[in-house]
């Protein structure tokens, strides 16, 4: 799509043209619903969490001044809510886990649950999956960074408007991502 | 257990196995679930603005707010008295302190010079 047809279709949003809104979901829908998969590693979640995503778009978009692209809004949109996702879920089961020792809930485990990517080759899926399992692990900003770098092929430079910082930020982050991801794995098999 | 080289190996294998990942791909009725959660969540305000608007309701949410006025204006009003008061105890202590250690004071005096 071009600038200028982004532009006018951002302006047609501005105006709560329904065909508008359409056309930006079924443009963007992949887009988003990847980096959210990326990030949250379930599919029902994911979904849900794409729709809150265009939601925010639909009520948002007078907000946006059209200093960076579409897509790059969207990926903050996406990234920032599957992240606070991820923060409220966590809390909810920390409070699970203190109704657990009061014995009113089931115990909370912390265990990961295994995600397989839809978009993994089949004789990567298992490996792939041990590395889901790590990156699960990973802090909000390395996940956010290596999940935008390595499921979105997005540059350093992308994701660092993005998540509004620099690109030495950014490679810093994947650099500090890929040791944790490194030691994870290393324990792992050393334990095989 | 594995050797450290095969480690390694493992490792660097797991680290390649997203490298050239398909995107994946959303539900195809995205659009009309999403069109249906927008709905959904205009219609909770419709009805909580409906709920609102309803005279019993409105009437009611008036005598609370204004019941709760009085209240806090009622609190502040007892409040400062009360401090007045309290002020007004404290002072007089302090005044029937001093007389009585002024005539205390007076009463040494006298008693010397007996």
């Amino acid at each position: 799509m071009t600038l200028t047809a982004e532009m006018e279709l951002i302006e047609q949003l501005k105006q709560k043209d329904e065909n508008a809104f359409k056309l930006i979901v079924d443009q963007w829908k992949d887009l988003v619903y990847n980096t959210v998969l990326g990030i949250v590693q379930n599919e029902t979640e994911a979904e849900d969490l794409t729709q809150d995503v265009f939601i925010k778009v639909f009520e948002n978009i007078r907000s946006f001044k059209g200093e960076s692209k579409l897509s790059t809004w969207l990926y903050r949109i996406a990234t920032t809510t599957a992240l606070d996702f991820l923060r409220s879920k966590k809390r909810k089961k920390r409070f699970g886990f203190i109704f657990s020792l009061s014995g009113n809930e089931e115990k909370e485990d912390g265990q990961i649950p295994d995600f397989h990517h839809p978009g993994v080759s089949l004789d990567n899926k298992e490996r792939a999956k041990l590395l889901f399992k790590a990156i699960a692990r990973l802090p909000e900003n390395q996940k956010a960074a290596y999940t935008l770098h390595k499921l979105e092929g997005l540059s350093y430079r992308e994701i660092s408007e993005i998540l509004n910082t620099s690109v030495a930020a950014v490679e810093s982050l994947m650099s500090r991502a890929n040791g944790n991801l490194r030691r994870q794995l290393e324990e792992y098999y050393r334990n095989q | 257990m594995l050797h450290n080289d095969n480690i390694q190996e493992e490792v660097l294998r797991t680290l390649q196995s997203i490298d050239g990942i398909k995107r994946a791909k959303t539900n195809p009725f995205l659009y009309t679930r999403l069109k249906e959660k927008m709905q959904q969540e205009n219609s909770r305000w419709e009805k909580i603005f409906s709920f609102i608007s309803r005279p019993l309701v409105a009437f009611a949410i008036l005598i609370l707010v204004m019941v709760i006025n009085t209240w806090a204006v009622w609190g502040t009003a007892t409040q400062d008295s009360n401090t007045a008061e309290n002020n007004i105890t404290v002072l007089s202590e302090i005044a029937s302190e001093y007389n009585q250690v002024a005539s205390t004071g007076n009463y040494e005096y006298e008693m010397i010079n007996q």
